[in-house]
């Protein structure tokens, strides 16, 4: 019997070491090291969350290489416009990635016209494309097949100075045909033309950030060392979306702020969410060389989620609404999936699209079944269906154990469900004080409320106890006393 | 026994100027209460980072080591009192040694007795509570401070000024035996180092 036990045990650990053996350990397909930051603010190995597909230059469409891409965008019937601003061209091409067709110009009083370096596009609802095209000073807006629908030329306004140059780099458009745009050497904010293209003002400004040291050394100059000094203005946006509320979600790239992707909403103001454990500014740790994050492009994925594109270490960031880093894919390098000169990120359908100015091509990005998975429950949860995104959190938790938004998601649908004791145990896992704080406030008063009664039973026992020892203690002493003084 | 473990100590916190009084000139202190009080912050220190509820503790619990522990506390303690002591001998100070390690030992007693019961209640406080939390802790921090500064002006027999005084100077004492300490450390290693090498020399020619 022993015999047997012993020969069956040797052969569950052989084939165990075969098992182990048979799954290397490092099978990450991905050219690049996936991570997420930790309530620690580390950085910790991660599963990849999105995976290059395929690269899609302009050979591979047949027509000629891409030169200097600027932009890229996905109209909301789900075709895909490049804008291949060294050859002054839009390329269009269907959902599959084949081309529909290239528009090189357009038509204008009767002369044909061509893009002078366009800077970015848009495409509506209706298929009108709006072009940035920065060396001509203009914002041109097309139909579907080319045709000129209109032009926005140097706005005329009384705040605007006559030297100003108007030299479109970035747009994006609301549902109501709002142009917002992204201006060279425009400091006061986005700049925002109605639709019929006249100048309306300028939303969203970024604010100076002030240094203190620099503010005294000011003072303490003469007026000719403060002539040389640099000047403090506000920075420049670098990009902007626009999501289905009509509010503008925006990019700058200065690297001192801790708040460089900005939610504005109509009336200018900021109302990105930040609940996160740390700001919503792509890498949060850096050694010193490459620096901070300069984001250069966002994208709203829906459902509360953006991307952001970050041209320091060529990454992606993507954040769900209330500001928490989901995951980030991408890196330096020259291999499928890492990027050269990223310059920007679309997504179309369930894939993301960078594009790839060094390297002259569209990189297709596959969600893996973690990105999947988070995406599903991020979802689920914006819209309110936390107990559907439960099953899907426990199943990003197997695929990371170390994803706290998981933990803190369980949590929560547990909150609702009114299991308090279970959730405490969850929250703590995803260092979410203040869920844990309302968890605990709730199964503080069910404890005190279920062992009020025990509690005021034992607590007049041990009063009562004590009135009699000290009674009987009292008494004794009298009688010892008494004894003493001989009456007994 | 119990008068001198117990009794006195409590009495010494609630009227420390009386109880510093008697403590130098009745030679009611022990020492071995000093080193116990030492001993008992060490451990509260140690117990609040371990135990304190999850919404006050923000200690990662990686970095948590009773050493350093022991030693962020113990070290200033007698760096403290060595400091102080050179500080009073050329100031006209009239405490002992032993008198300044007892003042500066039982002035750590409210901070055991605060921090006792504040690690078990923190464990049932909610976000809004936490205030408690952290205004009992400075308040057991204010009442060492004032404890020790007593203590001192009373081991001394000084004035309030010269009492600030020294205690400041003090600090800057203690900054500098630090400094004189990694000097030394620095150069010893670096001796030993050269002899080593001369060893290692002597090794490979042979």
């Amino acid at each position: 019997m022993a015999r047997t036990v012993k020969r069956w045990l040797v052969l569950l650990a052989a084939v165990s070491l075969l098992l182990v053996n048979a799954v290397p350990a490092a099978a990450s397909p991905a050219p690049y090291e996936s991570y997420n930051y930790n309530y620690w603010k580390e950085a910790v190995p991660s599963p990849d969350a999105y995976l290059p597909e395929r690269t899609i230059s302009g050979r591979d469409l047949g027509i000629s290489e891409f030169k200097d891409p600027g932009d890229v965008n996905v109209s909301p019937s789900g075709s895909i416009y490049i804008l291949d601003s060294g050859n002054g061209r839009i390329v269009v091409l269907d959902p599959g990635f084949k081309l529909l067709r290239v528009i090189d110009g357009f038509m204008m009083e009767g002369i044909k016209e061509t893009f002078n370096l366009p800077g970015g596009l848009f495409v509506d609802e209706e298929e009108r494309i709006y072009v940035a095209d920065t060396g001509n000073s203009r914002v041109v807006v097309l139909d579907g097949e080319g045709t000129l629908i209109q032009t926005i030329t140097k706005p005329e306004s009384d705040i605007l100075s006559t030297q100003f140059q108007f030299q479109p780099l970035k747009l994006t458009v609301d549902h109501v045909g709002r142009v917002y745009v992204v201006a060279q050497g425009v400091y006061e904010g986005i700049m925002q033309f109605d639709e019929s293209g006249k100048f309306i003002g300028y939303v969203g400004t970024n604010k100076v950030e002030r240094d203190y040291g620099e503010y005294i050394w000011r003072m303490l100059s003469t007026k000719a060392q403060r002539a040389q000094m640099v000047l403090f203005v506000p920075t420049e946006f670098s990009n902007a979306d626009i999501d289905h509320k009509g509010f503008v979600y925006a990019t700058n790239i200065d690297p001192g702020s801790n708040e460089p992707i900005k939610r504005l909403n109509p009336s200018g103001e900021d109302v990105l969410k930040r609940f996160g454990y740390y700001d919503v500014k792509g890498d949060i740790r850096f050694r010193n060389n490459p620096g901070p994050s300069k984001l250069i492009d966002v994208k709203v994925l829906g459902n509360g989620m953006y991307s952001v594109l970050d041209a320091t270490q060529n990454r992606v960031f993507t954040y769900d609404d209330e500001g928490h880093l989901l995951y980030i894919y991408g890196g330096k390098g020259n291999q499928v999936g890492t990027l050269k000169t990223p310059v920007a990120i679309e997504q179309s359908g369930e894939h993301h699209l960078v594009l790839d100015r060094g390297k002259n091509n569209l990189v297709v990005y596959e969600p893996t079944r973690f990105g999947a998975r988070v995406n599903e429950a991020v979802a689920l949860h914006y819209r309110g269906e936390d107990t559907e995104a439960v099953n899907i959190w426990r199943e990003v938790l197997k695929l990371n154990a170390n994803y706290d938004i998981a933990y803190i998601g369980i949590g929560k649908s547990l909150l609702m469900e009114k299991k308090n004791e279970e959730a405490l145990g969850y929250f703590e896992l995803g260092m979410d004080r203040k869920s844990y704080s309302v968890a605990f406030k709730r199964h503080r008063r069910e404890m005190m409320k279920e062992h009020f009664g025990t509690f005021l039973t034992a607590a007049i026992a041990l009063i009562v106890i004590l009135i009699l020892t000290r009674v009987a203690v009292k008494w004794r002493r009298r009688r010892q006393v008494d004894r003493e003084a001989g009456f007994h | 026994m119990k008068q001198d473990f117990i009794k006195f100590p409590l009495h010494l916190i609630f009227h420390p100027i009386d109880a510093f009084w008697d403590l130098k000139s009745d030679n009611r202190g022990r020492l071995l209460v000093a080193y116990a009080t030492l001993a008992l912050t060490i451990v509260m220190m140690i117990l609040q980072k371990q135990y304190a509820g999850f919404l006050v503790n923000y200690i990662d619990p990686r970095t948590i080591n009773s050493i350093i522990e022991i030693a962020t506390v113990a070290v200033p303690f007698f760096l403290w009192c060595t400091a102080n002591w050179a500080v009073t001998t050329l100031m006209e100070g009239e405490g002992k040694f032993r008198e300044i390690v007892l003042a500066t030992g039982y002035s750590l007693i409210p901070i055991i007795l605060i921090y006792a019961p504040m690690i078990v209640i923190s464990r049932f406080m909610v976000q809004e509570e936490t205030a408690f939390y952290y205004l009992f802790n400075s308040i057991a921090f204010f009442w060492f401070v004032l404890l020790l500064f007593i203590g001192m002006m009373t081991v001394h027999q000084y004035t309030v000024i010269r009492t600030i005084i020294t205690m400041v100077l003090t600090l800057i004492v203690m900054g500098i035996i630090v400094f004189l300490g990694a000097l030394v450390f620095s150069m010893l290693q670096q001796l030993y180092e050269f002899g080593y090498n001369i060893y290692r020399e002597l090794i490979f020619r042979t």
